[in-house]
């Protein structure tokens, strides 16, 4: 396999790297700083907790059990206050893990908006070349993935208090004793270092065969049809099997190095410091009275010392994934694939809705142009037609007007002042695109016409459907504006479609209408109103068609007939007729079919 | 508990491993009892003074021999119990795509592949979580909680026992409804995850129509929204969670304070010793484990009964082809012939083909236009077998296809369709296909056949190129033609090119059809086709509209007739002309 197309699973960063990923990430946690800050100084009162509940049991044992004449009221009252220290750590506990998770889905939660508008900012260039797929996942499943990283800091936070707050305890009870279990940090850590090391390795694989197991099985699930009609089902099952076969290999290795090295290997620590404890304890008592309270806590201290640790190791096999996600977050931050600027004119605004184009010349990769010296000028309530094959220039045409690319060269004019000088809001507000394939969202009618802009009435959208000729159809839906729509408009008709994308631009009112006409089979009932929709449309706006069936196109007060990024014909239908060039020959073919 | 019946077979078969699982989980179990036993001891006897060398010695060798053994026979059950969960997932793993490998046509229009990806993922683990977590809670449960519970009885004191894990079994209580409520939760949550992810998905695909609108910022704060509605969502869960540990703590704590009490009352009346009572502590920390395991247990066995419902849904769906084993094995050759009065999908009513009816001699070649959704593909169907239940015959050398082994008759056709799937493998081992054994000269020829070896060279690792999802990715041409090389590969007796061609310009389709035609001698080919051009030279071609035949006979004839066939010619020479014989 080719290092390109090696799944992040398989990749290792460097320390430098990963520790850049948390440094650019960190700042995200700033807005909720005060619940992090909470959270942490209640995870290190909850380390006192733990230090004072056994002390409390220690004095009970030490000063009252040792006696006959305790009176059972003392009982109750260590009882009371041993449930009132059971109570405090609860609640404790209870805001420290509370306030830490909120901490953490807020910052996500900030994160992924940071993407999103950082994702409105990017040029179309970024979707041209960045599978949809992938920029979600980016925002969703990436940022997901963050949030445990966050639980991790959190979970060595509690690990460094309490392993601390243990120490500090045993110390204070008994410092030969406590200094002598420090010989466990430096094996703690080894240990922690190995396992990290030798897990995530063991993890990375299992991951990188799981997702090898979830693509076979979707590959042949989506392509069943190519394994049944060559009959390559043994084959493929065959191949399924070993794959599986792997997978659990590496799952085996994942169990077999978790039960040696995870929490049994812990627990095998704790009981050795048991024993080197008990064995001190012990040969201390041959010549000094030793309490039996006194030993209680301590060994109880030694379990907050040890406790931590699995958690820990448990978590550090994520850290991988965290950084891997966070370093494809940054890379989407740091993209600077932006939208073409502009430099407004204060109060620049479209009146008129003239349109001119100056030896406009343009490429999307910078070395092959596409508009070559383009010029023409459409006066204000003109017609402007496009005609000519697929990659002739005219959707490019359209792609520069919208501000969709940069062109290189030449200049483009509106109201006779450079198209740069506008405010992106003014040229979006004033400028309505019909595109070809007409896109619905998820939602009703109503909510496809009006879009975003909640400002737009039900009579405003009622009443474009209607300029349209949108609203026949619209009206014999069950619920009329409020049918629903599902993903991209399924259950519509391309036609269909259209005319409410029609309506969806002209409740806009724009000034100067583009169309790009649809090329997709339409019947010829609402291809009719499709025909008297565009006319309705056309009347006292600025127009350029991208025309598809010249028919619609015979009254445009100009057509331009494009081939290779140039203009080479121009003029009005009777014009071009008399030419008996490319338009007329096109004109013809179309008769023909559309017969 | 119905699940652990149902998953019988399985431990029958693994009933070794949770054998030795079991017999381990409770040594494991005994051993626990030790060291707090010790502990009591060693503190009794320095607080009567009575500790000696050699007595410390002893006890802390048990101590390390316990711990020791501890950790082997923790690492044994461990690998044991996981280790055959982990097999029944790959079992059932296996077990489903065989199953989907089988399955027909309308088995995947019913199921849409997330979901069969969810049923072979999500049910999976929550069955494998019976077999592995589920066991061991049921075991850890009973056995753990059991040794714990009489080593407290016998060696500390009955009375004092049963008053201080009266608590207790309300960790299971809270395990159980809590962890319910947890999971309900958390799949409002998924959904509203779902929300975010579809919402992000519709503003990518429909970023032109935002940016030509100008509504980014709107755009935004919808979805500002909907995160803010996500965190009052995952609010509910993070509280439900937080919940968790406080609760324990406060029930075990209630635990502490009845010990704390009677516990020393008994010692200050010399019931119990204060070694005994710091031993008993410690056996109510064993007893935390599996109390919760209790509760869990519930959870973990209700959610695999409903996977492995769902699974088993699954696998009981049959498919609507029967494959007659017995069949003709022969691979078939000679005429073809299709005669069909009258066909309909399954779940349609409307008649997709009436009164079908053409022979192909053997080696030559059939010709179908006609609009799109006029029923070409459906002939397709009827021939490669997706569709059983029809009026007429369809046969080969006279004997009807039912009659043919799918293995012998589905071999022999090489089918190609107009959008087709690429594997995510390399160019070369998506040409082999249909045979892997087939060697690199095999591979080029095809591929030369189909006028995509000059492609190949050109990239970067030719032959071992990776394409599909993690590879490069092809033209639409480029894939129709690998496609086609793909069915040429096995010299197949039949070749069916439906609408094949679309994607690759007039110059290459007049390369492909004419090696095919050299190459092809001897078999028989069905082209249907949207160009006029890919049909012109076959031996018949019929021109389909609503289902039935309305044109046919060789393209001098149709052209003559002036009608459908010929109006598409004409209007296709004069686009091709138009565009100087180029690309579409």
């Amino acid at each position: 396999m080719s290092e390109k197309s090696k799944s992040s699973w398989q990749k290792e960063m460097s320390g430098k790297e990963q520790r850049d990923v948390i440094k650019r990430l960190l700042p995200y946690t700033k807005d909720f700083k005060a619940d992090f800050l909470i959270a942490i100084l209640f995870a290190a009162l909850l380390s006192g907790i733990n230090i004072l509940l056994p002390l409390l049991l220690q004095y009970y044992m030490d000063h009252y059990l040792q006696s006959k004449s305790t009176p059972l009221n003392v009982m109750f009252l260590f009882a009371g206050l041993y449930f009132i220290g059971v109570i405090l750590k609860a609640i404790t506990q209870f805001i420290q893990m509370y306030l830490y998770s909120m901490g953490a889905e807020k910052t996500l939660e900030k994160i992924r908006i940071v993407l999103f508008k950082k994702i409105h900012t990017l040029g179309m260039r970024y979707f041209d070349q960045t599978p949809a797929g992938a920029v979600v996942s980016r925002v969703t499943n990436d940022t997901m993935t963050l949030a445990d990283f966050w639980t991790l800091f959190m979970t060595l936070i509690i690990g460094i208090f309490s392993l601390v707050s243990a120490f500090v305890a045993m110390y204070i009870a008994k410092p030969q004793i406590a200094l002598i279990t420090l010989i466990f940090v430096p094996i703690l850590m080894i240990t922690t270092w190995y396992y990290q090391r030798f897990s995530s390795r063991v993890y990375r694989q299992m991951r990188e065969y799981l997702s090898r197991l979830n693509t076979k099985l979707n590959e042949s699930i989506v392509g069943i049809n190519v394994i049944q009609q060559f009959r390559q089902e043994e084959r493929i099952e065959g191949e399924f099997e070993d794959t599986n076969e792997l997978y659990l290999k590496k799952r085996f290795e994942m169990i077999k190095t978790n039960s040696l090295l995870l929490s049994p290997i812990i627990s095998l620590f704790y009981a050795l410091a048991v024993v080197i404890t008990l064995g001190l304890f012990g040969i201390n008592s041959l010549d000094h009275f030793v309490e039996a309270g006194m030993v209680y806590a301590f060994l109880t201290y030694l379990q907050n010392f040890f406790n931590p640790m699995t958690n820990l190791m448990d978590y550090l096999t994520t850290f991988q994934d965290g950084i891997v996600a966070g370093s494809r977050i940054i890379g989407v931050l740091d993209d600077q694939t932006l939208e073409p600027q502009q430099t407004p004119d204060k109060g620049a605004t479209i009146v008129n809705g003239k349109i001119e184009f100056k030896n406009v010349t343009f490429s999307y990769d910078n070395e092959n142009a596409v508009l070559k010296n383009i010029s023409f000028v459409v006066r204000p309530g003109e017609t402007l037609a496009f005609v000519g094959h697929t990659g002739s220039g005219k959707s490019s045409t359209i792609n520069v007007l919208m501000r969709f690319y940069d062109f290189q060269e030449g200049q483009i004019l509106i109201d006779d002042l450079d198209i740069k000088k506008y405010s992106s809001d003014e040229l979006r507000k004033k400028m309505g695109l019909v595109l070809q394939d007409s896109f619905l969202f998820y939602g009703t009618v109503a909510s496809n016409i009006r879009m975003l802009n909640q400002n737009v009435t039900n009579g405003q959208i009622e009443e474009a459907a209607k300029f349209v000729h949108a609203d026949q159809f619209i009206e014999k839906l069950p619920k009329r504006y409020q049918t629903k729509v599902v993903e991209r408009g399924a259950t519509y008709s391309s036609g269909e479609k259209q005319l409410i994308s029609f309506a969806r631009t002209i409740v806009t009112n724009p000034k100067i209408l583009i169309l790009d006409e649809a090329t997709a089979n339409i019947d010829t009932e609402t291809e009719q109103l499709i025909q008297d929709g565009l006319k309705q449309m056309r009347q006292n706006r600025t127009t350029l068609v991208i025309a598809h069936r010249l028919s619609t196109i015979v009254d445009a007060n100009q057509i331009l007939v494009l081939d290779k990024g140039k203009i080479v014909e121009r003029g009005t239908h009777e014009e071009l007729l008399k030419l008996e060039g490319k338009y007329f020959d096109m004109y013809h073919l179309q008769n023909i079919s559309d017969d | 508990m119905n699940i652990f019946r149902k998953l019988g077979w399985f431990f029958k078969q693994e009933k070794k491993s949770y054998g030795i699982g079991v017999f381990f989980l409770i040594l494991v179990a005994i051993f626990q009892i030790v060291p707090p036993k010790i502990i009591g001891n060693i503190v009794d006897s320095m607080s009567r003074n009575e500790l000696t060398v050699r007595k410390l010695a002893i006890w802390v060798g048990i101590l390390i021999f316990v711990a020791v053994g501890q950790y082997l026979f923790r690492y044994i059950w461990r690998t044991n119990i996981w280790g055959s969960a982990a097999r029944l997932e790959k079992i059932l793993r296996t077990r489903l795509f065989k199953h989907f490998m089988q399955m027909d046509q309308s088995f995947f229009q019913q199921n849409r592949t997330g979901d069969l990806m969810a049923h072979a993922t999500n049910d999976l683990t929550a069955i494998q979580q019976v077999a592995g977590a589920g066991i061991l809670t049921f075991a850890d449960s009973i056995i753990t909680g059991g040794t714990t519970i009489i080593a407290m009885v016998v060696l500390i004191d009955w009375r004092l026992t049963i008053l201080a894990i009266i608590p207790l079994p309300l960790l299971a209580v809270m395990a159980r409804f809590l962890g319910t409520k947890i999971h309900t939760a958390f799949a409002t949550s998924q959904a509203a995850f779902s929300t975010l992810n579809n919402k992000t998905q519709e503003s990518v695909s429909g970023i032109k129509v935002i940016k030509t609108l100008g509504q980014e910022q709107e755009d935004i704060n919808d979805f500002e929204e909907k995160v803010q509605e996500t965190i009052k969502i995952n609010r509910r869960v993070n509280l439900l969670d937080a919940l968790f540990d406080p609760i324990t703590s406060l029930i075990i704590g209630l635990s502490y304070v009845f010990t704390i009490i009677l516990g020393g009352y008994y010692v200050t009346n010399d019931v119990i010793s204060i070694g005994q009572l710091i031993s008993f502590i410690s056996y109510i920390a064993l007893l935390v484990w599996p109390m919760f395991a209790i509760g869990r247990l519930f959870n973990v066995i209700e959610r695999g009964n409903a996977s492995y419902d769902r699974v088993q849904i699954l696998l009981n769906q049959t498919s609507g082809i029967i494959d007659t084993k017995q069949g003709l094995a022969k691979s078939p050759t000679g005429p073809f012939d299709f005669d069909i009065h009258h066909f309909n999908y399954p779940d349609d009513n409307r008649v997709s083909l009436r009164d079908v009816k053409f022979h192909i001699g053997a080696g030559q070649t059939l010709g179908i236009v006609g609009k799109t959704g006029a029923g070409k593909s459906t002939i397709m169907k009827l021939i490669l077998r997706e569709f059983d239940v029809y009026k007429g015959t369809i046969s080969v050398n006279n004997s009807d296809i039912k009659k043919y082994a799918l293995d012998a008759y589905l071999k022999s056709i090489g089918y190609v369709p107009q959008e087709s799937f690429l594997f995510s493998t390399t160019i070369f081992d998506n040409i082999r296909f249909a045979n892997m054994d087939l060697t690199k000269e095999d591979v080029e020829m095809a591929a030369f056949d189909a006028d995509l070896d000059t492609d190949i060279i050109d990239l970067p690792q030719q032959y071992e190129t990776a394409v599909g999802e993690q590879g490069i990715s092809l033209s639409g041409g480029q894939k129709q033609r690998l496609a086609i090389a793909r069915a040429l590969v096995i010299n197949p007796e039949l070749l069916i090119l439906d609408d094949a061609l679309s994607a690759v310009d007039a110059r290459t389709e007049s390369i492909i059809l004419s090696r095919l035609k050299e190459k092809r001698q001897n078999k028989t080919t069905i082209i249907s086709a949207s160009r006029m051009s890919s049909v012109m030279d076959a031996d018949e071609i019929i021109v389909i509209d609503e289902g039935t035949i309305v044109e046919r006979g060789q393209h001098e004839t149709l052209m003559a007739l002036r009608g459908w066939y010929y109006q598409m010619t004409t209007k296709q020479q004069l686009e091709n002309k138009l565009d100087g014989g180029g690309s579409q």
